[in-house]
């Protein structure tokens, strides 16, 4: 419920102000998204398997997001361009979609 | 805890799907379990993971916003470009319309110049036809020499002897008469004047050389039949002129001098006046040529 309340809030937050990002940061965001969404739903499903953490779920958030914009970071120094990119969006591509199967396992018993 | 032989044999994917779900998570909770003496755990408000999961709506609400942002400059550029591909493609068309057009046009030109062309060689080919005939060109081929020299007595060749041979070849059928390379034109003239015969106004020194071009097996033949040949040859025989005549199987004759062909006019006014004007016109002439 209060996450809920939390993500409302986020999103009314953007819409109101709507921060200009720094063109430098522009290339991270979708990937930060991604990373972060992963995130999110692994605490989706922790939460319905009963063993949510807060200090887990935070952690996890936070490292994905860096994690993820450092691997595209170094993909353009390297010279490799949007192919280290492509690779950590199949990683977490995956992990969403086995997480969402077992998230839907919980809620509607199939 | 899984063997790690076990996490190095696994494939990739496998792997990947097997620990979606952060160990992490497994982890506390176990460790959590053993402290309370495997109770559960009691929840805890989630204050933190609420601020979090705000952080997460704020970021995708700045992701979407960015993209529509960007969407409108992308979609502009987009426009801008199907606007310059269409203009290109209408450039092309009418370039190739164009390209149509020309070679329509070069095809008509072409016909022009073949049409030209062939005229230009019908006048070149007629040109040179009258040019031999008239004697204003230079010609070649087979014929008769004749060589004729004064006789050893003291008699001389004078004009009245040779126009009776020319006359006689013409009447014989030659094309083209020369004497000593001087050709004979219909404005030419045989004429002595002091000692010396001048043909085309040039004086002739013996001997005199007559090359004509005609049939080599007729010529000779048909001169002697002719009634200017025969006063030729009883001419020579009665004075003592040495001659003699054979055949040549390639003869050429040089062209008669252009000057023969310039017309003079009679012009009108005192002789003073027309020094006058004649004296301008040289200075004129003269600034030409300087030019």
């Amino acid at each position: 419920m209060i996450a809920a309340l939390g993500l409302l809030a986020g999103i009314v937050l953007g819409i109101v102000f709507q921060p200009d990002v720094p063109l430098g940061l522009e290339p991270y965001l979708p990937i930060a998204v991604v990373a972060a969404l992963d995130a999110v739903f692994g605490g989706l499903r922790a939460y319905l398997d009963g063993i949510f953490d807060d200090k887990v779920f935070v952690v996890s958030f936070v490292s994905n997001v860096v994690i993820a914009a450092g691997i595209v970071y170094l993909g353009d120094k390297l010279g490799v361009g949007g192919q280290l990119s492509t690779g950590v969006i199949v990683v977490l591509g995956i992990r969403i979609f086995s997480n969402v199967a077992a998230i839907r396992r919980h809620l509607f018993h199939a | 805890m899984p063997d790690p032989t076990d996490r190095v044999n696994t494939p990739l994917l496998t792997l990947i799907t097997q620990q979606s779900l952060d160990e992490d998570y497994q982890l506390v909770a176990e460790r959590r379990a053993a402290e309370n003496g495997g109770t559960p755990p009691h929840p805890r408000p989630a204050r933190i993971a609420a601020v979090v999961v705000a952080a997460f709506g704020l970021l995708v609400t700045v992701a979407a916003v960015q993209t529509s942002a960007n969407e409108g400059v992308q979609s502009a550029s987009r426009q801008s470009l199907i606007g310059q591909i269409d203009a290109s493609k209408n450039d092309v068309a009418h370039l190739q319309r164009r390209i149509v057009r020309l070679r329509e046009h070069n095809l008509a030109l072409q016909s022009q110049l073949d049409a030209v062309t062939s005229a230009q060689q019908d006048a070149a080919t007629r040109n040179e036809r009258l040019a031999g005939g008239s004697g204003f060109g230079p010609v070649s081929g087979p014929g008769v020499r004749i060589t004729v020299d004064d006789s050893p007595t003291g008699e001389r060749v004078v004009d009245r002897d040779l126009r009776p041979l020319v006359n006689g070849l013409w009447n014989a059928g030659a094309e083209a008469i020369a004497i000593n390379g001087q050709r004979l034109t219909s404005r030419s003239a045989i004429r002595n004047s002091s000692a010396a015969i001048q043909v085309n106004s040039r004086p002739l020194s013996p001997p005199y050389v007559v090359q004509a071009i005609g049939d080599p097996l007729t010529l000779e033949a048909n001169l002697m039949q002719t009634t200017g040949g025969l006063l030729f040859r009883d001419i020579a025989t009665t004075l003592g002129y040495p001659w003699d005549m054979d055949t040549v199987d390639d003869l050429s004759l040089p062209a008669a001098p252009a000057r023969l062909l310039r017309l003079s006019h009679a012009v009108e006014g005192t002789a003073e006046q027309n020094l006058h004007s004649l004296n301008s016109e040289k200075s004129e002439q003269k600034m030409e040529a300087q030019q």
